[in-house]
């Protein structure tokens, strides 16, 4: 709570305790008018750890957010490409302090049989035990595989990435990508970072120039090969490139009562449980919309809210990675 | 979909080439450092913020992040134990490596961290709880566990654990006539002997030592001086220009410091103000 | 572990400190050493060394199999140890897996040398039966049938006995096979090759208990440790791997000064040891 100063806020807690003998049917933990009396004294932190609910609907109500953002308004978001030397393409993304490595990997396998023209997506999302408290070695968390499923799902029927750019020798050979998404520190809107991260990963992707060998083997040629002309023409001439279209990007969003809030923080998902993701291509179609359950309800014009939301958002990603792939190639 | 179809990834056509340093005296070393030279270091703490606290640190191309968390109740099934207890684990990501990895944990280097921190941390201070202390390796470059050791003793000093000093460590290959600081992965894979270090500067005590390869006498007081020599794992003083503390707790400079009933006395290190001096490790 | 009283310790301690240990020994001296050889006849090679109260079985079985790409003219060695439940309470459940995992590291540590091979126990190239294509993988397995504490320097005298004692049977591979081929091979079951042991070191661990440090610590010695030094020393008195145990720290000199009684202690230990496997085959022949 360094954002606001406690001598600030003593009046607005005292407002919180005449609020807290109105509604006595409320009472928690069995306080007493007395206790009331207490919160009034009560340091800001003890309050927000006890109350919690009651905390952030006090800020709600004057639409401001406990790290002093607008209900609509998302994180600082900042993207750095090429995170991962040893991978062929990656990013690190931080949405507030939620921060995402993705990496991909490309390896050669035979496609198969009914798609001999395709490559190949494999998508995995972890959760290590260094990014939240909650999990421990050898217990794997059980966000982890939803998120890969939902990940796996999205990118693949967004078709941002055409997988026959990733074969090689139709029927023979071809491109199995390994996008590894790893969760380094989770605050919050875990899909949206994640989301974001595969798609900068994508972008900043440097297919290796390959050549065949008589056996039918794939192996990889060095640049200098490929300038000194030493060997034959490499396999993938120009398309080392993906060409992306129709990028999906994500938003989150609480729904709490007649508030949305958006791209949430841990603390918030933890108490406010009712959720929607909203995933929109750079052309503002939409590609999914997700709502597991929840306590509330959303009318539809939430949902209109919500998407309209996450239209804004989705704009300044663009701007985000725009500007990111452009600092890379002025390197 | 990826599990029906076998994947390979690529081996480079050429493999390396064997090195041709072995039988030379002066080489350049595949990085171009002097042989007594550090990579390029970057420290830095509080890089997750989820955990109590943490440290990423980057040497090189070998690049780490460790999260401490704790200390909290121990397991259940646990026993009554007076003193904390401390839980390691070290894995690494799936792309780590140049070869395309499981990702999984390091048993070997779970426990080796385990042994090099026991010494320095106060785990009487902790009674009858764990601290655990999670590392992961974002890309693997070479001397990896001795990064891992001094990331995770920043860590620790950062979630605020007492700890007698700060960790650091470090390793040395045996390559042909040559001892070389702090190598890389390709000089990892030729080397003839290694040696990996983890000390406590201040206090000078050796938590962890492990040695491979065959060592004569002569070679092992070489590699003593190498190591003992290096300037970065030593704190330094700019203002007296001596090593062993750091200007902010320089008695010279702050009398008031001095402690009054006698040394010996442990403290919480003072860890945002760790200097490290990129590729000075020279003797 | 061992659960002592305050006197118990106070006399151990009391006596390594003037150099009487509780069992009459001075602070480098060994217990007595017995080798038997041969004990497990399936394998290539064994040997049971018990150290006073400590009793270790090691074997080795070759296997034939493919070098790793980056040693094309290697074989394999690999090293694992396995705790019986039965030889300290220590060892049941996990612990055990732990500890035994720590020991086949340590032992990895002190007979494997470099990754390039160089200060290895065994000659790896001597393995090699086709360079890039086929070679002995020597698995090593040491059992922990009693501890009486020093396992490491007990399973390093195993292991050295028993490769000593082990024969690789000879291997023709037919002549005229192409570059691409699996070689064809016939072993044969009369001729043996027998190892050259005389680079296989032996391990010496420098218990550090108070200000001064012992030779083959019993376990009761061992609860008393503050740290450990677990040198391997070959017979041209150079060091073939060091693993350090125990939380407290240790002074660099201390260390380097323990380097140079472990030296020459192994001295002692290897000429102890080389009469006894002598006398172990003789006796099994």
């Amino acid at each position: 709570m360094r954002f606001f100063k406690k001598t600030t806020w003593a009046p607005s807690l005292r407002r919180l305790s005449g609020l807290r003998r109105e509604e006595k049917q409320e009472d928690i933990m069995g306080l007493t008018d007395a206790s009331g009396d207490l919160a009034g004294e009560m340091e800001v932190d003890a309050f927000r750890r006890l109350f919690p609910l009651r905390f952030y609907e006090r800020h709600l109500l004057e639409s401001i957010r406990p790290d002093a953002r607008p209900l609509g308004k998302a994180r600082d978001t900042t993207m750095a490409l090429g995170a991962v030397a040893s991978a062929d393409g990656s990013a690190l993304v931080k949405i507030g302090h939620t921060t995402m490595l993705a990496a991909i990997k490309m390896e050669v396998m035979t496609p198969a049989s009914e798609s001999p023209g395709e490559g190949c997506i494999a998508i995995d999302f972890h959760m290590p035990p260094i990014c939240s408290p909650l999990i421990r070695p050898g217990r794997p968390a059980e966000a982890a595989p939803v998120l890969s499923k939902q990940l796996t799902d999205i990118i693949l029927s967004s078709e941002m990435v055409d997988l026959k750019e990733l074969c090689l020798i139709p029927g023979k050979a071809a491109w199995m990508a390994y996008l590894d998404i790893y969760c380094l520190d989770a605050d919050g809107a875990l899909f949206d970072a994640a989301l974001l991260s595969a798609v900068a990963a994508f972008s900043h992707l440097c297919i290796p120039a390959v050549s065949v060998n008589d056996e039918g083997r794939v192996f990889a040629i060095s640049e200098e090969q490929i300038e000194g002309k030493s060997l034959k023409e490499p396999l993938n001439k120009g398309k080392r490139k993906l060409t992306l279209s129709c990028t999906p990007l994500a938003l989150t969003c609480i729904l709490h009562k007649k508030y949305i809030l958006a791209d949430p923080t841990a603390e918030e998902e933890s108490i406010m449980e009712t959720l929607a993701t909203v995933v929109l291509d750079m052309s503002g179609r939409l590609v999914s919309f997700y709502k597991p359950g929840g306590t509330f309800l959303a009318y539809t014009s939430a949902v209109q809210d919500c998407i309209s939301l996450t239209r804004q958002r989705v704009k300044e990603l663009q701007e985000i990675l725009t500007e990111a792939i452009a600092d890379l190639e002025l390197d | 979909m990826a599990g029906k179809s076998s994947t390979y990834s690529l081996k480079k056509q050429h493999r390396l080439k064997k090195p041709l340093f072995k039988d030379l005296v002066d080489w350049v070393r595949p990085d171009t450092r002097g042989f007594h030279q550090c990579r390029p270091a970057f420290l830095r703490t509080g890089a997750v913020n989820a955990a109590s606290g943490s440290a990423y640190v980057e040497f090189g191309s070998t690049k780490v992040i460790v999260s401490v968390f704790g200390p909290r109740e121990s397991k259940k099934a646990m026993l009554y134990s007076d003193i904390g207890r401390l839980n390691c684990n070290v894995s690494y990501t799936t792309f780590a490596t140049s070869i395309r990895g499981q990702g999984s944990d390091h048993k070997e280097y779970s426990s080796m961290l385990h042994k090099a921190l026991e010494g320095a941390v106060m785990l009487e201070s902790f009674p009858k709880t764990t601290v655990d202390v999670f590392a992961l390796v974002l890309e693997s470059g070479g001397s990896d566990l001795p990064v891992v050791i001094s990331c995770a003793s920043l860590a620790l000093a950062d979630a605020g654990i007492m700890m007698y000093d700060l960790v650091t460590s470090v390793s040395v290959s045996c390559l042909g006539k040559n001892l070389v600081l702090d190598p890389i992965t390709e000089e990892e894979s030729y080397q003839d002997g290694s040696l990996m270090i983890t000390s406590m500067p201040s206090r000078n005590e050796v938590t962890q030592l492990t040695l491979t390869g065959e060592w004569s006498t002569p070679k092992i007081h070489e590699m003593a001086r190498v190591i003992t020599t290096t300037r970065w794992l030593r704190p330094y003083c700019d203002y007296i220009e001596d090593e062993g503390h750091l200007r902010s707790t320089c008695f010279k400079l702050h009398p008031e410091l001095r402690p009054k009933n006698g040394r010996g006395k442990p403290r919480i290190a003072a860890i945002s103000e760790v200097p490290f001096s990129s590729g000075e490790g020279g003797a | 572990m061992v659960g002592l009283s305050g006197g118990e310790k106070h006399y151990i301690q009391g006596g390594i400190a003037q150099d009487l240990r509780t069992d009459g020994r001075t602070r480098l001296a060994y217990r007595q050493i017995s080798v038997q050889t041969g004990v497990i006849p399936q394998a290539n090679g064994s040997a049971r060394v018990k150290l006073g109260g400590t009793d270790v079985i090691a074997s080795v079985k070759a296997e034939l199999g493919k070098p790793n790409y980056l040693y094309p003219d290697k074989g394999k060695v690999a090293i694992y140890v396995d705790c019986s439940p039965t030889a300290a309470p220590m060892f049941e459940g996990r612990g055990g897996e732990e500890f035994s995992a720590e020991l086949s590291l340590a032992l990895q540590r002190c007979f494997l040398g470099g990754k390039s091979g160089a200060g290895a126990g065994i000659n790896l190239s001597s393995l090699i039966v086709m360079e890039g294509k086929m070679c002995w993988d020597l698995y090593i397995d040491g059992l922990v049938i009693s501890s009486d504490g020093n396992l490491l320097d007990a399973l390093g005298a195993a292991i050295k006995a028993a490769l000593s004692n082990t024969g690789i049977p000879k291997v023709n591979v037919a002549v005229g096979a192409s570059a691409d081929e699996e070689p064809e091979v016939d072993i044969s079951d009369e001729e043996f090759l027998q190892f050259d042991t005389s680079g296989v070191p032996v391990i010496v661990t420098l218990t550090k208990v108070g200000r001064h440090y012992i030779a083959d610590a019993t376990s009761e010695e061992e609860s008393q440790m503050s740290s450990a030094l677990s040198i391997s020393v070959n017979r041209h008195g150079h060091i073939c791997g060091l693993t350090k145990r125990g939380g407290a720290g240790l002074d660099p000199s201390v260390i380097l000064d323990m380097i140079s009684v472990a030296k020459h202690v192994s001295e002692q230990l290897i000429a102890k040891l080389d009469s006894e496997i002598s006398a172990a085959e003789v006796e099994a022949e």
